[in-house]
């Protein structure tokens, strides 16, 4: 059952991160049109840094499931099956810590549980917490900027759903899932 | 006992990122910061924050557009029409196919298996020996990432707060040199081997292989021409690049699909992720540097071994090419350049530009030694030879790289010549 929702999950950051490809590629032609017409639009390059870097938090997340980024895989290459499954098992509880961390880390940053006290008054929450994160703003496009921060949570989220998948799976000894094996350079 | 956690998951094979994260956790747990680990998620999104990043996935996703919609084979069949009729034209035509790719793709590993996909058994087929052709095109693969657009310069010149175009100017002639070089060893080894021999393609043959990569060659023009004539940013370029690489792709060559539009959407997405996230955690890692002032550190042992500028990158030089025989090219650059570059510049008056070409040079090598050289066993893989039969062949290449290296070191307007 984990195993599926994690799966539906990467399925679903995957596509979305796709779609930030695409929204990327068309404000960036976009940009260079309007500018090209000495029209340009002051807000797109703002708008486009944010996209990436969604696509980016999205689809790292994903890359937790399959196992995926660069490491050094010296060890695992050398030592014999049975203390690979180990190594395996090892990978994977850092990366479950690693996912626990973002959590935590998210929910001290946006501090949902004083902001509901608070009844959702950010004033009120600056004022207590002197923490300004629902107060930003972003500088062109109009809103606040924690909308955008969101992604971190969302990443913490889907990585924590992925690396516990994981780590049952070795516990249990299954097979991982492997659906992506390119590495950029 | 940072040092010890940093060694410790990274040797255990947890992805770079997360080691460069959790390290920066545990140090600053351990110095007593946890304040900063309220802004830790914030860190890691500002550490991202930047435009030139915007390159990576347009760069990414004119690559996929170009290897989907059928210009590998009209780049090869161009290059035949230049070099094909030498003895060993095969050979040649394989590194004048990979300097065009080059100036498209930026990405060694996406390079490299393309291309042996393409050329290794064309090669074998007309009598080379498999892993001379194998490390041929593994050798082409190098250029890649020096010839503009490239990822390693991308990523370079925003950790180092260097104009991207500028980076990318400074890449042209190292990677002449380097192709030159590269063809010089071809025409050595072809004296010890007994290379078939090559045929001219027909007048009206070659004409026909000409107009059919005229398209093709847009794409580079439209990349590098926008860069060096300042037309457009390396992100704008890359964005209208992939815009013509589309257009090719369904229009001219109608070899695209737009059923495999989605995959590769998905893959450019994963691919610039992976690179992107590193940036990311490695604004994290950047708390280590700073507050264990890990470049004034080093400072004191440098300079005591040395106050010349190229016997420094002579040091940095032999150092990085131990990391990246174990560390992924982009990985060992994101971590080496914040703590390097400052002590290149101040210390040793080095120009950033040909800093940033030495070591993104030389951490590609790495691409190719064993016992992490991912573009080796890419090619290996692709080609079925022996990563060490290959590896073998493959050595004349890498020590003229070396050599290459040394030039760049030693000749600082090699690659500063063409910046503006």
């Amino acid at each position: 059952m984990l195993r599926k929702v994690s799966a539906v999950w990467a399925r679903c950051e995957l596509v979305l991160a796709a779609l930030c490809v695409v929204l990327v590629s068309g404000l960036i032609l976009t940009n260079v049109v309007t500018r090209s017409a000495a029209m340009a639009i002051y807000w797109i390059d703002e708008a486009a840094i944010y996209v990436m870097i969604w696509m980016t938090f999205l689809a790292a997340s994903a890359a937790i499931r399959t196992r995926g980024g660069a490491s050094v895989t010296l060890l695992a290459e050398v030592v014999p099956q049975r203390a690979q499954r180990w190594l395996r098992l090892y990978v994977d509880v850092v990366v479950f810590i690693f996912a626990c961390a973002m959590i935590t880390f998210f929910f001290w940053w946006f501090d949902p549980i004083t902001l509901s006290a608070m009844g959702f008054d950010t004033e009120a929450f600056q004022g207590a917490t002197f923490n300004f994160v629902y107060a930003e703003p972003t500088v062109t496009l109009g809103i606040k900027k924690a909308w955008i921060w969101l992604v971190m949570g969302i990443f913490a989220l889907g990585a924590c759903l992925h690396a516990t998948s994981n780590l049952y799976d070795s516990i249990k000894g299954q097979a991982a899932p492997t659906d992506r094996t390119q590495e950029p350079s | 006992m940072t040092a010890l956690v940093f060694l410790v998951l990274l040797m255990g094979g947890v992805p770079i990122a997360v080691v460069l994260a959790l390290t920066a956790v545990w140090y600053v747990s351990e110095t007593d910061n946890t304040i900063l680990l309220s802004s830790f998620s914030q860190q890691m999104f500002s550490g991202i924050e930047n435009y030139g990043l915007l390159a990576i996935p347009l760069f990414m996703l004119t690559g996929e557009l170009m290897n989907e919609g059928g210009i590998t084979k009209r780049l090869i069949n161009a290059a035949r029409v230049f070099v094909g009729g030498f003895r060993g034209g095969l050979a040649y035509i394989n590194l004048l196919a990979n300097m065009f790719m080059a100036a498209i793709i930026g990405s060694a590993a996406s390079q490299i298996a393309v291309m042996s996909r393409a050329m290794v058994p064309a090669m074998e087929e007309e009598g080379y020996r498999r892993e001379f052709a194998a490390a041929t095109t593994a050798a082409g693969g190098l250029l890649s990432p020096i010839i503009p657009p490239s990822m390693l310069f991308v990523i370079y010149g925003v950790l180092a707060q260097l104009p991207i175009g500028d980076m990318f100017l400074a890449g042209i002639i190292p990677g002449l040199i380097l192709s030159a070089v590269f063809f010089l060893i071809i025409a050595l080894v072809g004296l010890t081997q007994d290379f078939p021999a090559g045929r001219w393609l027909s007048r009206p043959d070659a004409t026909k292989a000409l107009i059919e990569c005229l398209p093709a060659v847009l794409i580079p023009v439209v990349i590098v021409g926008g860069i060096v004539f300042g037309i457009a940013t390396p992100t704008e370029s890359a964005a209208v690049a992939s815009l013509v690489a589309f257009a090719i792709g369904i229009l001219v060559y109608r070899d695209l699909k737009l059923s495999r539009l989605g995959a590769m959407l998905v893959r450019t997405a994963q691919n610039a992720s992976l690179v992107i996230f590193l940036v990311a955690a490695a604004n994290v890692f950047g708390w280590v540097i700073i507050y264990e002032a890990l470049p004034q550190k080093l400072v004191g042992e440098l300079t005591a071994l040395t106050r010349d500028p190229f016997v420094f990158l002579l040091i940095v030089n032999i150092v990085l090419l131990v990391i990246g025989m174990v560390i992924d090219g982009i990985a060992a650059l994101i971590l080496v350049t914040p703590i390097l570059l400052p002590i290149a510049q101040s210390e040793y008056n080095i120009d950033p530009f040909q800093f940033g070409v030495v070591i993104c040079l030389n951490l590609v090598l790495g691409l190719l030694t064993p016992p992490v050289g991912a573009g080796l066993y890419i090619t290996a893989a692709m080609s079925e030879a022996k990563p060490i039969a290959i590896f073998r062949a493959l050595t004349p290449f890498l020590l003229a790289s070396m050599v290459v290296l040394v030039l760049l070191s030693f000749i600082p307007e090699l690659t500063t010549a063409l910046i503006r």
